[in-house]
């Protein structure tokens, strides 16, 4: 046994000289390094020739592009309502551009953990037929628009928002009715789960824009938009559930018995202490499974609805322009990634609040 | 064998009669009889896979059995989910793994049930589980959560836990067992504490020396079923029958 004090091993070095250090330290790092370097240069150099440097912006007029080698992103200027609100009459853009700001401000205002209280459900259950309203219209003295005309992000919005809003808690009825003490509701979840979960979400949407109509009476039908809706809904809340099982099975069953024998019935046990804790757990597959559910509203194309990728081809049908689809694509990924990026970062910060109790 | 006749069924904490529970083809307990009187407090034991878990958790009905009768509190224990509420807000539980809810304080594990069955406000509940807290001396630890908590602190959180819903009864099981060996004593003493004011206990344990010094009865369990029932004084000194005497000569070498 020794009495002198060991000192800690010292910390790795950090900073330039120890960066150097690390990239040139070798002969082989030399090599490693210089090709890695090489290999970026001869990446990035041509594109950002492509998207800055030969690149026209403005005017947004299809001259601007005539005699340019780069990017025309001029013609995501000139297009840009059209790719974001489709055929939306243009006169009334206004009420795609409130809905999408309304949507997108609460959706902020809902990331922070002080938002979270009773009146932020009253605010969503307010803003959602609110929203539809306006893009409808067809009361105080609004032209009606049909759903048909709809198109572009806020059609992406209201289908992401309902879509997983409305999958979520669903999901959680299917993921705890999996586990149900009775035979009849877990047969009907799992039959539900596993039917929705083995088709692919594209004939999902087909039979629900092509199928119900020959199945149920016209006054039953639900608009074109709505069946999509809630095709995607569904789709979700069955990837959503299984997710939401695993967190459930991952909990000791102490924790709920602990509840039960304090005298919390089955749904104040579920609700305050083991859902809090099951879904703490799975945060990052849920994350992912959203993320997911977020681009796939972009099949509805495939039905005939405008969502932000219909809507940009449209936009690139125009003649006077020379069809910049990449600039196009790379605007609409760009809206995408914004989204999706929020959303991740948003659950990896609910991830590390987690964490932090131990 | 020695029962104590209560004067009236209404002065049980706990009747049981001819309790049968079987897991699948396993036959757990065999029409076992238990009568615990109000202010009694009374020590299960026995070997691992006799019963005593299994009946303590038929008693809060954690488990559902299969044949026989069970009251709490006067409350025969149906399937029906306001009784059974009813039946655990009478019997506190005490767990062998503590089970302290992992997201909420401390002082939040005391007041989720008062607040939420609505037995109390919350301003209430809050005063009510400090003092209780107090009592079981983690008072200065309310506004942490259980994972700081050394394991002994978490137990006697646990027991605060439970008296927060203000039972009639407290059940045990095997509070001590997953301790470290130093802590056992903390928790020990906060239950012979508990009995000291009267209440009203059943508890699974291999402490003897618990038994010796709270119990008014020991009961030896083997194979589901009661096998003898006895103040600890002749339990120890003069155990009839051969399989509690094999039982306590093991626990005591």
């Amino acid at each position: 046994m020794t009495s002198a004090a060991i000192p800690a091993p010292p910390r790795p070095a950090r900073g330039p000289a120890a960066l150097a250090a690390k990239l040139f330290g070798s002969p082989l790092n030399v090599v490693l390094t210089l090709a890695v370097a090489w290999a970026a240069w001869s990446l990035a150099a041509p594109l950002v020739r492509w998207a800055v440097l030969d690149a026209a912006v403005l005017p947004a007029e299809p001259a601007a592009c005539r005699d340019i080698s780069g990017a025309c992103w001029s013609f995501v200027v000139a297009k840009s309502g059209q790719i974001l609100f489709g055929i939306y009459p243009i006169e009334e853009r206004w009420r795609p551009t409130l809905v999408c700001a309304v949507l997108l401000g609460l959706l902020a205002y809902s990331l922070r953990p002080a938002a979270w209280r009773p009146h932020l459900a009253a605010l969503w259950a307010a803003a959602l037929p609110g929203v539809l309203l306006l893009m409808f219209g067809g009361f105080a003295g609004l032209s009606y628009v049909a759903t048909t005309m709809w198109g572009g992000l806020p059609v992406t919005l209201i289908l992401t928002v309902t879509a997983i809003g409305g999958a979520f808690p669903l999901a959680i009825l299917l993921a705890l009715g999996r586990r149900a003490d009775l035979p009849v509701i877990r047969t009907l979840c799992v039959l539900f789960i596993e039917v929705t979960r083995a088709m692919p979400l594209l004939s999902l949407l087909f039979i629900a824009s092509i199928m119900l109509p020959l199945l149920l009476p016209e006054p039953l039908l639900p608009d074109k938009f709505f069946r999509a809706m809630i095709a995607l809904l569904l789709f979700a809340a069955a990837y959503l559930a299984e997710v939401i099982r695993g967190g459930l099975q991952a909990l000791p069953p102490g924790q709920a018995e602990a509840a039960r024998a304090l005298g919390l019935g089955y749904w104040r046990t579920q609700r305050f202490v083991v859902l809090p804790q099951a879904l703490a757990l799975v945060i990052p597959s849920l994350t992912n499974t959203i993320i997911v559910m977020i681009k796939n509203t972009s099949l509805v194309l495939v039905v005939g609805l405008f969502d932000l990728i219909s809507s940009g081809r449209a936009a690139l049908a125009d003649p006077e322009w020379s069809s910049p689809a990449m600039e196009t694509y790379i605007f609409i990924a760009s809206v995408y990634f914004a989204l999706c990026f929020g959303f991740g970062r948003f659950a990896r910060a609910l991830e590390r609040r987690a964490e932090a109790t131990p | 064998m020695t029962r104590e006749t209560p004067s009236s069924a209404a002065d049980l904490a706990v009747e049981v009669r001819d309790l049968h529970k079987w897991y699948g083809e396993f036959h757990a307990l065999r029409g076992v009889e238990l009568a615990v009187a109000a202010g009694e407090r009374i020590v299960v034991c026995g070997p691992s896979g006799s019963g005593k878990s299994t009946l303590i958790r038929c008693i809060n009905q954690l488990e559902r059995h299969h044949a026989g009768v069970v009251r709490v509190d006067g409350l025969e224990a149906t399937a029906e989910p306001r009784r059974l509420e009813a039946i655990r807000r009478a019997a506190g539980m005490v767990f062998q793994s503590f089970n302290l809810f992992p997201h909420l304080t401390v002082l939040e594990n005391c007041t989720l049930a008062p607040v939420r069955t609505g037995v109390a406000t919350r301003a209430e509940a809050e005063a009510h589980a400090m003092a209780l807290l107090g009592r079981v001396r983690v008072a200065d630890q309310a506004h942490k959560r259980p994972g700081q908590l050394s394991g002994g602190q978490q137990q006697r959180v646990a027991i605060a836990r439970a008296l927060c819903m203000r039972p009639k009864i407290m059940l045990f099981d095997e509070p001590t067992s997953a301790l470290d060996p130093e802590m056992v004593k903390e928790v020990l003493d906060t239950m012979i504490e508990l009995a000291g004011e009267g209440m009203t206990m059943l508890a699974v344990t291999h402490e003897m020396g618990f038994a010796r010094q709270v119990a008014d009865r020991v009961v030896f369990m083997d194979q589901g079923q009661i096998v003898e029932s006895a103040p600890p004084g002749d339990f120890f000194a003069h155990p009839r029958h051969e399989r509690t005497r094999a039982f306590l000569g093991q626990l005591l070498h």
